[in-house]
């Protein structure tokens, strides 16, 4: 069943990634239970229009928890205190009458802030683009099982896959490190055999790429597993680990 | 495909560094306590073994140097790290709530504080034991020098002083119980299967180093008579 609650918001504000920015208080009234997090926005942002303020800007765009670009640090967690769900797939209901909710940008010296809580994370599009092609054939569509893979090695692959490219990790670990996103980007296509042969290149341009935008160093601290909406395991960072400590030696 | 020259600044190698440093402090933490241990065989056997150790001479030397260079590299390297980190969440204060959802532990929080401390404790250790007198006032058990034993025995006669070291073993506990399971992961010897018992079986390392040295000074106080 759903109801109405009232909420106070406390919303970070930031002209730009110059600008200093500050906390607003909003109150969120007669919000009900079943709206999402992002629907609970758009109706604040109504009344803050009527009100003449400047709406909060936020990012999204599915609005179903496949694009990735949604997301904020909701009470401190990035996408909110629900495991395994991005910012537009939580729900109201998870909230409670009267309570406070303290809502900040996805903070790295990598993603500066656009604007309020939306944040530039071109820096993993340019990581993206660092790993470079692969070797496929081009032209009429291949036979099947004409590039036989294990069903191990495609299960494992699809997993890594899953990586929306949120930045929640980012925002989540400590240090802003950005292992977690990286290392499923680079192994969802280093298993492959299709991406295969420029395992090594593209292991090494990834990981420099990372560490030229000015991500931290991972520490192993798992609070990116715990972050992420698609729950990515950080045994692929493990073998981001290896595979750069073997493509060093080419 | 282009040639890829060894870059011992990326951020991998960098962790990878202080993963091999550390694992070759670990060897020698173990090396350390083995040595130690024959203090519960008494006075005799415990400066014949330092004595025996003082007889490998410019080897001895040598490895004291390079176990000196390995903890320079890991200090240098995990600063280097730390400053990275800092810089790249944007300062010490990020967020307005902290609430971690993950397995953050204390062990974790406060890797560079108990790294720090066995810094500090090192310098003590060794201007206690290492770069004192064994024969001097401080090894005088009974108006007779019992050599680098009696330096041991009359330190941790004060209780003071034994509990500062009981204190540093801990912090060297918390330090592995991070620093072991890391390792693996740093390593990519790891595998989500072994995830758990990874994490496990460093705690139990982590206890079991501290339980064996703090077992030295605490049997010096509470149960040795001399
Ligand atoms: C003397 C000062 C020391 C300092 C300041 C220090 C600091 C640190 C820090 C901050 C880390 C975490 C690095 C990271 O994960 O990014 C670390 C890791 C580690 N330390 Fe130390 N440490 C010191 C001494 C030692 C000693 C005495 C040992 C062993 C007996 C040791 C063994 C390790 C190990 C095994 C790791 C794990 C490496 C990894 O992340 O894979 N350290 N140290
Ligand atoms: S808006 Fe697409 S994942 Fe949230």
């Amino acid at each position: 069943m759903s109801k109405k609650i009232n909420l106070t918001l406390k919303v970070w504000r930031q002209k730009n990634c110059k600008s200093p920015g500050a906390f607003e208080v909003y109150e969120a009234k007669g919000i009900d239970t079943d709206m999402s997090f992002l629907e609970m926005l758009d109706v604040v942002n109504e009344r803050l229009t009527k009100e003449n303020i400047d709406p909060i800007s936020f990012d999204h765009d599915c609005r179903e928890g496949i694009c990735g670009t949604c997301g904020s640090v909701v009470n401190g967690q990035a996408h909110g205190p629900v495991k395994g769900t991005t910012l537009c797939q939580l729900h109201m209901r998870n909230f409670t009458d009267g309570q406070l909710i303290v809502i900040e940008p996805f903070r790295a010296k990598a993603f500066p802030v656009i604007n309020d809580l939306a944040v530039d994370r071109s820096s993993f599009d340019r990581i993206i683009q660092s790993g470079g092609f692969i070797s496929i054939k081009t032209g009429q569509a291949p036979d099947a099982h004409s590039l036989p893979v294990l069903k191990g090695r495609s299960d494992s692959a699809m997993d890594a896959a899953q990586c929306i490219g949120c930045g929640a990790c980012v925002a989540a670990c400590p240090n802003a490190a950005a292992m977690l996103f990286v290392s499923a980007k680079v192994y969802h296509l280093n298993i492959l055999p299709q991406g295969e042969p420029e395992l090594k290149t593209r292991t090494i341009n990834m990981v420099k790429q990372m560490d030229k935008e000015g991500f931290g160093n991972c520490s192993n601290e798992y609070e990116c597993e715990a972050a992420c909406p698609k729950e990515i395991s950080v045994s692929h960072i493990a073998r981001l680990n290896q595979q750069h400590r073997k493509s060093n030696f080419t | 495909m282009s040639f890829q020259i060894f870059d011992l600044s990326r951020s991998i190698t960098k962790k990878q560094t202080v993963a091999i440093t550390g694992l070759m402090l670990i060897s020698f933490v173990l090396v350390h306590l083995a040595g130690n241990l024959f203090i519960f065989d008494g006075p005799k056997p415990f400066n014949e073994y330092a004595e025996h150790l003082e007889r490998f001479g410019i080897f001895k030397k040598i490895a004291e140097w390079a176990l000196f260079l390995v903890f320079l590299i890991h200090i240098e390297r995990v600063t280097s790290l730390v400053v990275q980190n800092i810089r790249a969440a944007g300062g010490l204060k990020r967020y307005a709530v902290d609430n971690s959802r993950g397995p953050r532990s204390l062990a974790t929080r406060l890797m560079p504080f108990t790294g720090t401390f066995l810094f500090l404790y090192l310098i003590c250790h060794l201007y206690d034991f290492a770069w004192a007198n064994d024969q001097g006032i401080r090894s005088m058990i009974n108006g007779k020098s019992l050599g680098l034993y009696g330096l041991v025995v009359n330190s941790f006669k004060n209780p003071i002083h034994c509990w500062l070291y009981v204190v540093a073993m801990y912090c060297l506990c918390l330090h592995l119980t991070h620093g072991v399971e890391s390792f693996f992961q740093t390593f990519g010897i790891q595998d989500s299967r072994f995830t758990l018992l990874v994490r496990k079986l460093s705690r139990v390392f982590a206890l079991m180093i501290m339980i064996a040295y703090s077992s030295i000074p605490l049997y010096v106080l509470y149960i040795l008579k001399i």
